[in-house]
């Protein structure tokens, strides 16, 4: 059931998969599994028989990797192989979608041929050359997965145990993830173009429970990008240790923060949970087309402070949200939400970006072959501003630090938004005093928006991966933020 | 069914071939097929054809599990012998292998009823004629709301499978679902433009719900949104709709799994055969309703189900304890997923129960939030009505509703006899005594 909602966590199933080729070595790459150029003219044959506009073949083959260690042991391993393609026919703003599993070219022609029945006027003919497309190569690797073994990757998951326990004897339990993929994806659209990108991802998350006198508390901490084996050096490895202790540790310190209406201070990082809960979504083109956000009819108006521009960017190195292309063979670029506080663009994909007369953005994107491509948000992120932290702090006599989160949630059209607070601390007298944890934090994206007035310099990216789902689709994302304050939003504790 | 169990045979013997000491294999195919509709055309049809391979491999005292869509003859060879080679390289788990077959005997001996027949009767064009029909239902008679747009869905699946462990067990599934939802966009005054929706969800087409009903339901929702205001931070009784219960609920009984148990992170370690909730509350796990959703003769590990107390007058009768974590903890497993719930249901309505109320709120759905299942504080999103006297009041939103697991359920006054039959945990409507509500 579509309920108007999209939602984002920090700890999802792993998804997502190394270097970039031309399109030409895409073919070849796929040939192994079987596609050749008879398949795709047949397939396009097929999906413009009844006159579509718009039709685009997407490769995929991926090989997903889980290692778990559970009370010392790494014990158990998972591994996934997905293989298919998605044929997907457009007509104006209406889309048929097919996929198959069997690279074969009648399975693929009849997958073609469903897709098709979306239009309804006569044949038009098919590209008879196939181009590939140069794409720029924004995570390359040294290590890649498909070259490195179990037996390599079990001492890392050991040492990151050990390391745990060592830190801290209030420790009784730890686990630890081991999570990689490498994709290989191939875009042939009825132009003839083709688009071939090999993306690699990779996530390490510890989890550790830890008791002190009667009280027990777990938290988590992972560290995830487009990157090869090279990724987990020593410096790594300790980091994600201390901070998993260190966030478990805090926890019982806390107590959840008072309920009420406060200003909020949102420490730089992953605090750009709320541009993507509050913002981003709403500024999905789909939602706009169709009226259904709270930001339709907005584009060009100023929707926020000065002091705040948003951009959504597919070209940060090696990020969760980076892509040398999109999944409908768009090259990925840095898009300008909201500049000096103005809305500039929504994020397109071709179907609305022809709907608003405009170029693509580059966030056509899809979990995988058995879903179309919908505009998606990348790596969305504030720019810095002209205020000290600790000025900001300064400046709030009650409220609330937020410092972590787990997940966030949003109404695209009433604009409702949620995020939930793992880690913070009150704020009281311009000081940081009391520490918070496990609170709800409700606010309206556009009045949110409009109440950040203060924007700090310190910015940062958060190094946790991201996973976001809309429309029945999860897609890999990044955030980055700077300290900001709201001036007030709705804070789910409990009082007294 | 035939071909799916004689795949699931063949990949057990190349396990066997490649030095596997057990296996358990599980092929599934799947096709579904759903049209999206939105303000008079056709806005995306699409159909899903989908198969896969699962396979436990047990070697040596090592386990993994591997699964791929890739199912040519020379494709899974390899597959199967790089899964049992990659197994060998891991540390040994002495808690792994497949149960003790005695668990797979005395499966129940019901027609569970899954599969409609009639499933494969409705085509394209009778997809589409329903949500046009849809739309027009939900149009008809809302001349006095601001309707931005309207969209309606219609989907059909269909999912066959055969499981099989070298140790004896086989069993073969099949099932279908239908189903069809109406969203409907209204413009607020201030620009907010909040969705209304209802849908209908059922195993056979013929026990939807009637559309007009649905249209109905999803335009009372988008009505009652309009210019909601805010609620005063305080203690409130709460009357939860019975949509919205299974986010209470599923946060309640979370902690209950084995991996929660013996990973130390569940806030009812210790807490069998104790009062947990209210003696309002009991709950049953029952597999063997016809035509549930989850309904089903055996679980993820192969023993066969039964009907069997969750929590009984409030105090919990059992934990959720799958085969490996089982031995892990050296407990009985009690099977680690329910397959459909079964209420001790009250005996009036959502009305009835909000007449009740003198002064509280209703919530009819949640936004985000979260738990912590090892403390127990939660806290979520939600929204709703405002109950005035016995009757709903302005709509509110924009609130956080906390507090703690460890209570929650003892503030439980009452339960509706409406259980949700879209969802197999089949929730009633429920009215809880001083909840925390943060808001302006």
């Amino acid at each position: 059931m579509d309920d108007g909602t999209t939602h984002m966590s920090r700890h999802a199933a792993e998804h997502g998969a190394q270097a970039t080729r031309s399109g030409e070595d895409g073919l070849a790459w796929f040939g192994r599994f079987g596609v050749d150029r008879q398949m795709l003219r047949t397939a396009f044959d097929k999906a413009l028989s009844r006159g579509a506009d718009w039709a685009e073949l997407f490769f995929e083959h991926r090989v997903s990797h889980h290692l778990g260690l559970e009370d010392g042991a790494v014990n158990r391993a998972y591994t996934a192989v997905a293989l298919g393609v998605g044929v997907r026919v457009v007509k104006g703003d209406q889309t048929g979608y097919a996929y198959t599993e069997e690279l074969t070219r009648e399975a693929v022609a009849d997958a073609a041929g469903i897709a098709a029945v979306v239009a309804d006027g006569p044949a038009r003919d098919g590209p008879t050359a196939f181009t590939a497309t140069p794409l720029p190569d924004r995570y390359p690797v040294k290590q890649p997965w498909s070259s490195v073994g179990v037996a390599e990757k079990m001492p890392v998951l050991t040492r990151i145990n050990e390391g745990v326990f060592a830190r801290d004897p209030r420790v009784v339990k730890v686990q630890v993830g081991f999570a990689d993929s490498q994709g290989a994806i191939l875009v042939v659209d009825s132009t003839g173009r083709m688009s071939f990108d090999r993306q690699p991802m990779t996530r390490m998350t510890v989890s550790c429970t830890a008791e002190n006198g009667g009280r027990r508390e777990s938290n988590f901490h992972n560290l995830a990008g487009r990157e090869g084996f090279e990724f987990f050096t020593d410096a790594r490895v300790e980091h994600l240790a201390d901070e998993v202790v260190a966030r478990t540790a805090f926890l019982f310190e806390a107590t959840p923060a008072p309920a009420g209406t406060f200003p909020v201070v949102l420490g730089a990082g992953s605090s750009g949970i709320l541009l993507h809960e509050a913002i981003g979504h709403g500024m999905e083109a789909d939602f706009n087309r169709k009226g259904i956000s709270v930001y339709s009819d907005k584009l060009g108006e100023m929707i926020a402070p000065r002091e705040v521009t948003i951009v959504d960017d597919g070209t940060q190195p090696h990020t969760r949200g980076a892509i040398n292309v999109d999944d409908e063979g768009v090259e990925a670029q840095r898009t300008v939400l909201v500049e000096e506080g103005r809305l500039r663009t929504y994020m397109h994909d071709r179907i609305s970006a022809k709907h608003y007369g405009v170029e693509p953005t580059g966030n056509g994107r899809r979990q995988s072959f058995r879903h179309p491509p919908v505009p998606r948000m990348r790596n969305t992120y504030m720019l810095p501003g002209p205020h000290d932290p600790e000025e900001i702090i300064r400046s709030v006599k009650k409220g609330v630090y937020a410092q972590t989160f787990t997940n966030g949630q949003v109404m695209i059209g009433a604009g409702d938004f949620t995020f939930y607070i793992k880690t913070g601390y009150l704020i009281e007298d311009g000081k940081l005093t009391r520490p918070i944890k496990d609170t709800n934090i409700i606010g309206n994206g556009p009045q949110v928006l409009a109440d950040t007035d203060m924007v700090g310099d310190d910015f940062a990216f958060d190094e946790g991966g991201w996973t976001c789902g809309k429309d029945g689709q999860s897609v890999p994302v990044s955030l980055g933020m700077p300290t900001v304050r709201v001036k007030s939003i709705t804070v789910g504790g409990v009082n007294g | 069914m035939n071909t799916l169990m004689e795949a699931a045979r063949a990949a057990a013997k190349l396990a066997e071939k490649y030095g596997a000491d057990d296996s358990a294999i599980a092929v599934s195919r799947s096709r579904g097929v759903d049209i999206e509709w939105r303000d008079g055309k056709v806005e995306r049809v699409q159909e899903r054809t989908r198969r896969s391979l699962g396979a436990s491999i047990y070697v040596d005292g090592r386990y993994s599990a591997s699964s791929t869509n890739d199912l040519r003859p020379s494709a899974l060879d390899a597959f199967i012998a790089e899964a049992v080679a990659n197994t060998r390289l891991l540390e040994p788990d002495p808690h792994r292998g497949l149960p003790d077959p005695e668990r797979y005997a005395g499966r129940a001996e019901v027609d569970l009823d899954l599969a409609d027949p009639e499933w494969a009767k409705m085509d394209g064009a009778g997809r589409r004629a329903l949500a046009e029909r849809l739309e027009a239902l939900a149009r008809d008679g809302a001349d006095d709301l601001p309707i931005v747009s309207v969209a309606a869905s219609v989907g059909d699946n269909h999912g066959q499978s055969a499981r099989i462990h070298s140790n004896g067990f086989e069993g073969e599934r099949e099932g279908t679902s239908s189903g069809y939802s109406v969203a409907i966009t209204v413009k607020d005054e201030d620009g907010r433009r909040p969705l209304g929706w209802a849908y209908s969800y059922r195993r056979h087409r013929a026990d939807l719900d009637p559309p007009a009903q649905i249209a109905a339901r999803a335009r009372q929702k988008a009505a009652a949104q309009l210019g909601a205001g805010r609620v005063k931070t305080g203690r409130y009784r709460v009357v939860v709709e019975n949509r919205a219960m299974p986010r209470l609920l599923g946060a309640f009984l979370a902690p209950l799994s084995g991996p929660a148990l013996q990973q130390r992170r569940s806030l009812w370690e210790g807490k069998l055969g104790e009062q947990i909730a209210s003696p309002v509350l009991t709950l049953h796990d029952d597999p063997h309703r016809p035509r549930g959703l989850s309904s089903a003769l055996w679980d993820g590990d192969g023993f066969a189900t039964h009907r069997r107390p969750i929590i009984e007058g409030g105090v919990l009768a059992t934990y959720l304890i799958d085969q490996y974590y089982a031995r892990k903890m050296a407990v009985e497993p009690t099977g680690g997923s329910t397959h459909g719930l079964d209420w001790a249901y009250g005996d009036r309505g959502l009305d009835a129960l909000i007449a009740d109320v003198d002064e509280g709120v209703l919530i009819d759905r949640f936004l985000g939030g979260n738990s912590n299942q090892t403390s127990g504080e939660f806290s979520f999103g939600c929204a709703g009505r405002m109950i005035r006297g016995g009757q709903l009041a302005e709509p509110v939103a924009e609130i956080n509703l906390a507090g703690n697991l460890a209570t929650l359920f003892t503030r439980l006054i009452e339960v509706g006899d409406d259980p949700d039959p879209n969802r197999s945990s089949r929730c009633p409507s429920a009215v809880f005594d001083g909840l925390q509500l943060g808001g302006a």
